[in-house]
């Protein structure tokens, strides 16, 4: 309306003083020109005009509005018919005009514009028949009229049966509509108020010129049987039912004379829901079907239905107090005379009088001509065979068909079935006894047996033989009086005669009526019977098709048997279908086979049956052929199943396994699937359990089974080696397997003597280079599988030392690393290790050295094993570096012996012998005495003799040892200096030693006083380096020491001036603090010497001294340097040369020797080493002082060189392992 | 109906949360559509799950935001009812009952089961006219924010597809089952008419 105006708006100028007819014509030349949605505004003006504001217009219009149904949008078509049905409405005259064009209509190509007709044509057949009943003279053109009507009502019944699903919805309520017209409304119907003036029969005379009223009556019956019969039709949508199951609940309320029939239906429905149906549409329908029940049981006329309805109600999951509460209270009864005219007996109560009853209810039905029958005669039918299975229904006898039923039963409850189970609330009782009979009644008459039905069939035939023409009255007579003869004298007959008796009657109407399109029957009744009497010739009715169409049509045929799954697993037939499937596709090459596979995998686990089937019915005929038989397209199922199973992202069930241990054989790609699910990490538990599955159940290829899972033990994925290994561990155990996953290992680990790893390391997909060197990672993989082996079979270690001395260094490195684990595990009890030990080959001395490491890393060395060791460096390899983890184990003596050469080691292992010596080692597990007590250690350093070793190595291993505050003690200290101090002659290093424990422990200052006293009595100066050492120390601990250096004799005391001339000064005046009496203890040829500054007196003394002393000094500070020098060389030079001779190329490896002590200790070495070095650095912070006195040489020689060589040697190995490393 | 928009109905208990949701989501997809509630009140969180608060269908969502801001704005900002409110301000100004409305739809998408009773129930109760179909579809969603959020995307995907269908009619019963399985959840759908 709002567009109207705008319309208005602009046609102003010329609308204003326009008629309505000019205003019509110009919009409806406006029409014919513009868009579609325009036109629709533009027609309903044009309609709004002619119909409600000038209705006398209309007669002149209605052509060049009609004009507009063909035209090409679908909406103006619709709007035409909406226009049709306002026309008549207004003026029923022109139904005569127009109801030809809404036939048209009807027909129409566009489903919309069919639904639109059906809509019109409900209200329009209504219009149509108030109309013809009011005139009161008939004319032919109205007759002709009425005609069509009728015509198009029965094509739109027919329409019931059309392919699509809407156009039938809108059938349904047509036919709905049509039902309730033809037959009379009653003083109990419920009228809506808008439909209070519509017609119904009541209202047609019965006199009527044209208009019969008892075909009417047998038209809408006719209709209602229709509906019926299509709502029980199996392949129903779940709309169309709904829509049925509301139209039957609006006739039953507002034509209560069908509510039998209608409650009926419902049973019915409800004990056979369509199969077809998805689970979320059976709960809609069943929702349905109780919002309509309450809707019908609300009718006061529902009374003698209450009990049908509310075990239906119940069943349906309505709780008793609410089907009460929905139940009218009871009224008068039979207050219905009409009603009871029209259909008499129908108020009879229920059940026990029912036989006569549902007789009344049959007796029309011959009547509508050619009756598709099913349905009328189903009804009375089920009743009679209720009534006659009830007092059959003992519990003995539904025992036994309980028991007789689960042969029947299918393996899995149906969707359908589970999704309307209710518990049966009153079992046992009367009422339920009658449901139950009334239940298998339904059944059994839809199954086309039963005492029922063989009484309907007989009363039919008779009633058919004797002439319909009879009026229904007398019609009425006949029957009661046939009728008990008939089921006195037809107890129970077999099926097969009614059927005979079917087939004959049924055969022209279904010559008549085309066999429904959309619904491929599954009532064998019908087409059964249908062909029987042509003569059939099979050629006359079949061309040869062309293979394109054979291939189509079988692959069709297949799909739908695929897609069938639902409909056929509601009837149980599953197994059927999967059977049939299997047979059919691998008979079949071709797109089926992989139409099926897919369909599989789309749910595979609830489709595993048809996989599993198919699988087997793959290896039949590959049997079946079996001399020169392919295994390829069972290969094809097999691998695509599992390929599918493979790649589904999640299968927590197990199918997997269940297809890979079922499946007949495993084909080579089937096996290499199930190594894909290996590797894949989520699943490699499974696949491996599989795997293993597959290797202890199938022996005769358990070896190929095997190779996978070993060929896995060396995955990149580090998860899926060590399940893999975790597996082959387990089954090692197996003799049958021990000898062939042994061999494996030993062969991978050999592959280790090849100079550059073979390709098959790398998968067969990466081609590599010939000249790939070996990396840490190809070797561990060559590794992995024997070294989790190694602990469960310790002879095998054997093969890795003969394997190591033929592999080149970076593989050796590699795999002194690897080892640690599994040599750990085999523990230094282990035979085979010892032996080991004891054998040692040839260039295995690394790799030996490396166990002896691990071994002792956390644990005290066995006496086995230490014994082991010692005869291995006594006899075989000299090589001292043997003895540090065992070192412990030693004696004593031994250790100092072996002293010398352990400290001219790479410093890190010097730290940790020395770690190992002093307990400082970082495992808390260490508590093994050492032979050596620290102060042993100290004073054994001071006794190396010189000529085994240079000063310098010394001098480091004794700072390595001051290094260690928490052991070295000042008690420790003193004691060593102690007994240093005894030994004769004295250590050269002595006083170095004494120097270095007061600078950690001033307090110490009394002791040292003391010890350099004796050193006095000693004569010390006899020693040069050490008189140094102690000249030194006394300039660093004056004044405490001028006591002590005024015991000195003349001569010394001038010597300690000349070194030191800053120091006479304050003696002197020291001195003279003295009380005069104590000055007189000091001999003069000391105060001479103390004031000699003045006189040059002591000049003879001087060369005296220089002679005695200097040549000391010269030497010592030239060997000193000298020793130093040759050091590195010499000793190492002497130690190669009883090493080994030719051992030339060892030398490398020998240094890797150290590098895994190094990777092991590393954090410690560095850790530890840190600190050290902190302490070193404090403790230099004296020597700043000791430096200017140090002027004099030896001193820096010791002090600094050593620090030089040790960053050297430091630096040395340091430099080599990185470019190691880095190779 | 591919040339005519199609008249959708969301309804939920309350017409606050669910059914406005989607009646935003699905206007700004351009739907013809409209929003209701079936229960007799509207009903809204109070400060405890036996304290709601209650209205009438003639309040106006302005005059409900006023409301809760007096009694306790802190509470109904953090629990996100004046954030909808205000959202549903925006979209029209209260809330309508579905049973007092006479306007025809193609289409009813309800949010929970008794609703789709009740609308059901309705539909059924009115008295027949033009027998012109209304499909009804229940789509389940919990009654919170987040679950609102989603189910109004999953009903504007599945009006989206009604709407694309050639013939609706035909074609809903698979398109539901196809959306069944997709959204692996179920919808009761049954058809009334007007």
């Amino acid at each position: 309306m709002e567009v109207s105006a705008e319309e208005g708006d602009s046609e102003a100028p010329h609308a204003i003083d326009m008629t309505t007819s000019e205003k019509v014509v110009d919009l409806l030349n406006q029409a014919a020109l513009i868009s579609t949605d325009e036109k629709l505004t533009v027609l309903k003006q044009v309609q709004e005009l002619i119909i409600n504001k000038d209705p006398s217009l209309l007669d002149n219009f209605l052509d060049e509005m009609i004009a507009f149904q063909t035209d090409k949008s679908i909406e103006v078509r619709k709007f035409v018919i909406g226009f049709i049905e306002e026309a008549c409405k207004r003026d029923s005259e022109l139904l005569l005009r127009l109801i030809a064009n809404l036939n048209m209509l009807l027909k129409d190509d566009s489903v919309n514009v069919v639904k639109k007709a059906i809509l019109t044509l409900t209200q329009l057949y209504k219009v149509t028949l108030q109309w013809l009943v009011r005139s009161k003279a008939v004319s032919e053109r109205q007759e002709a009229c009425w005609d069509l009507v009728t015509q198009m009502k029965g094509d739109v019944l027919a329409l019931l049966d059309s392919e699509n699903d809407g156009v039938r919805t809108h059938a349904i309520k047509f036919t709905e509509s049509l039902i309730i017209t033809l037959s009379p409304r009653t003083s109990d119907s419920d009228v809506p108020k808008r439909q209070e003036g519509d017609i119904s029969l009541d209202k047609v005379p019965k006199d009527h010129s044209y208009i019969r009223y008892d075909v009417l009556c047998e038209e809408g019956k006719t209709a209602l049987e229709r509906l019926l019969k299509f709502m029980v039709h199996p392949a129903i949508t779940s709309i169309n039912l709904t829509t049925t199951l509301g139209s039957l609940a609006t006739i039953a309320r507002q034509r209560p004379m069908f509510m039998s029939e209608v409650v009926q239906a419902y049973e019915m429905l409800h004990a056979n829901l369509p199969p077809t149906l998805a689970k979320s549409q059976v709960s809609s329908v069943r929702k349905n079907l109780k919002l309509h029940l309450v809707a019908v049981l609300k009718h006061p006329c529902s009374l003698e239905f209450q009990g049908q309805i509310s075990t239906l109600l119940l069943d349906l999951g309505m709780p008793q107090s609410e089907i009460t509460r929905s139940t009218p209270a009871p009224r008068e009864q039979r207050k219905r005379p009409r009603h009871d005219q029209y259909k008499e007996g129908k108020k009879v109560k229920m059940e026990p009088a029912l036989i006569e009853d549902d007789e009344d209810k049959e007796e029309p039905a011959p009547l509508s001509a050619p009756k598709p029958a099913a349905v009328p005669v189903a009804q009375s039918a089920i009743d009679l065979t209720a009534e006659f299975l009830h007092p059959l229904l003992n519990p003995e006898n539904v025992a036994n068909l309980v028991l007789i039923s689960m042969v029947y039963l299918p393996d899995v409850m149906p969707a359908s079935f589970q999704a309307t189970y209710t518990p049966v609330e009153s079992a046992g009782t009367d009422a339920q006894i009658k449901h139950l009979a009334r239940l298998m009644a339904t059944q059994m008459t839809a199954a086309g047996i039963g005492p029922g039905l063989e009484q309907c069939k007989a009363r039919d035939d008779e009633v058919g033989k004797e002439g319909g023409e009879d009026d229904s009255a007398s019609k009425d007579l006949l029957i009661k009086r046939k009728n008990p003869a008939v089921m006195v004298g037809q107890a129970i007959s077999v099926v097969g005669g009614y059927q005979e008796k079917t087939s004959t009657q049924e055969t022209p109407a279904s010559v008549k009526r085309l066999p429904e399109p959309i619904l491929p029957t599954t009532q064998t009744k019908l087409t059964g019977s249908s062909g029987r009497k042509k003569v059939f010739r099979l050629s006359d009715v079949v061309q040869p098709l062309s293979d394109t169409q054979i291939e189509k049509l079988t692959s069709r045929a297949v799909k739908r048997i695929l897609h069938s799954e639902k409909a056929i697993a509601q009837s149980g037939m599953s197994h059927v279908r999967v059977k049939l499937l299997s047979r059919l596709v691998t008979q079949f090459e071709g797109m089926m086979k992989e139409d099926v596979l897919a369909f599989i995998l789309d749910d595979i686990r609830t489709r595993s049956d048809l996989a599993f089937s198919l699988l087997y019915q793959e290896y039949n005929t590959y049997l079946s052929q079996l001399p020169n038989g392919l295994l390829d397209s069972y290969d094809h199922c097999l691998f695509t199943l599992l390929s599918g199973l493979q790649e589904k992202p999640e299968q927590r069930d197990g199918l997997f396994t269940k297809l890979v241990l079922e499946a007949p054989i495993i084909t080579e790609s089937a096996l290499e699937v199930i190594r894909r699910y290996c590797e894949d990490e989520s699943r490699v538990y499974l696949g491996m359990t599989t795997l293993k599955e597959l290797i202890v159940k199938r022996p005769s290829r358990q070896f190929q089974y095997l190779h996978v899972l070993l060929d896995l033990s060396s995955h990149e994925k580090e998860k899926v080696r060590t399940t893999a290994l975790a597996f082959l561990k387990r089954m090692y155990e197996k003799d049958q397997l021990r000898d062939y996953i042994e061999k494996f290992a030993l062969n991978y680990m050999q592959l280790l003597v090849h100079p550059n790893p073979p390709s098959l390391l790398f998968g067969a997909d990466k081609d590599t280079e010939v000249a790939a060197p070996w990396t840490e990672e190809t070797v561990r993989q060559c590794l992995f599988l024997y070294l989790s082996l190694l602990p469960l079979n310790h002879r095998m270690v054997h093969e890795l030392a003969s394997v190591y001395t033929e592999a080149i260094a970076d593989i050796k490195r590699s795999v002194l690393r690897a080892i640690e684990q599994p040599i750990r595990g085999m523990g230094m009890n282990s035979p085979e290790l010892l032996l080991l030990v004891e054998n040692c080959p040839k260039g295995a001395e690394t790799l030996v050295t490396r166990c002896l490491h691990i071994l002792t890393d956390k644990v005290p060395p066995s006496p086995e094993l230490v014994e082991r060791v010692r005869d291995l460096y006594h006899k075989r390899v000299p090589d001292v570096r043997f003895l540090i983890p065992v070192i412990n184990g030693l004696e004593k003596n031994e250790v100092i012996q072996a002293l010398p050469k352990l400290i001219k080691l790479n410093p890190i292992v010097v730290k940790e012998v020395f770690n190992r010596l002093l307990g400082t080692q970082h495992s808390e597990g260490s508590s093994s005495v050492s032979p050596l007590t620290p102060g042993d250690l100290l004073i054994a350093l001071h006794n190396i003799d010189s000529t085994k070793c240079d000063m310098k190595s010394i001098i480091k291993a004794t700072n390595l040892c001051f290094g260690e505050k928490n052991v070295y003690t000042s008690e420790v200290l003193a004691v060593v200096m102690q007994q240093l101090m005894e030994q004769s002659p004295l250590p050269m290093l002595l006083m170095r030693t004494v120097i270095q424990s007061l600078t950690m422990y001033p307090r110490l200052g009394g002791f040292v006083m003391n010890i350099l006293s004796r050193l006095i009595v000693k004569q010390v100066w006899k020693y040069p380096k050490v008189w140094e050492g102690f000249v030194k120390c006394c300039q660093r601990t004056k004044p405490q020491s001028f006591s002590v250096l005024l015991q000195l004799p003349p001569t010394q005391l001038t010597s300690v001036f000349e070194r030191c001339p800053e120091m006479r000064e304050p003696l002197l005046q020291h001195v003279h603090s003295f009380t005069p009496h104590q000055q007189t203890h000091i001999p003069a040829s000391i105060m001479s010497v103390l004031e000699a500054n003045k006189k040059p007196e002591p000049k003879p003394v001087e060369p005296v001294i220089e002679k005695e002393i200097e040549p000391a000094p010269e030497t010592v500070e030239e060997e000193a340097p000298v020793a130093a020098l040759k050091g590195p060389d010499t000793p190492e030079q002497q130690e190669h040369a009883h090493v080994t001779e030719e051992e030339e190329e060892e030398e490398p490896m020998e240094q890797q020797e150290s590098d895994p002590a190094t990777q092991d200790e590393a954090a410690d070495t560095v850790s530890e080493e840190e600190p050290s070095r902190a302490e070193k650095t404090p403790s230099p912070q004296p020597e700043p002082t000791e430096e200017p006195m140090e002027t004099s040489q030896p001193e820096p020689s010791d002090l600094q060189e050593p620090e030089r060589d040790a960053e050297a040697e430091t630096t040395g190995p340091e430099a080599e392992s990185g470019s190691e490393d880095a190779e | 109906m591919p040339s005519q928009p199609l008249r959708v109905a969301v309804v939920c208990s309350s017409n606050q949360n669910r059914s406005m949701e989607a009646h935003n989501i699905l206007s700004k997809r351009g739907f013809d559509v409209r929003s209701f509630g079936t229960g007799s009140h509207v009903k809204l969180p109070g400060p405890a799950p036996d304290k709601p608060n209650v209205y009438d269908f003639k309040t106006t969502y302005v005059q409900m935001y006023n409301d809760l801001v007096r009694k306790d704005k802190e509470l109904y900002t953090q629990n996100g009812i004046l954030h909808m409110l205000d959202r549903n301000k925006r979209i029209k100004s209260k809330p309508e009952r579905f049973q007092s409305c006479k306007d025809k739809f193609d289409l009813v998408i309800t949010c929970e089961e008794r609703v789709y009773d009740q609308v059901v129930e309705d539909l059924n109760s009115r008295e027949q006219e033009t027998l012109q179909p209304v499909h009804v579809i229940n789509v389940d969603i919990q009654d919170n924010h987040e679950e609102a959020t989603l189910g109004a995307f999953l009903i504007c995907e599945l009006c989206q597809c009604i709407q694309g269908t050639d013939d609706m009619e035909n074609e809903i019963d698979e398109l539901l089952q196809e959306f069944e399985d997709k959204s692996n959840r179920p919808f009761l759908h049954t058809v009334c008419f007007y």
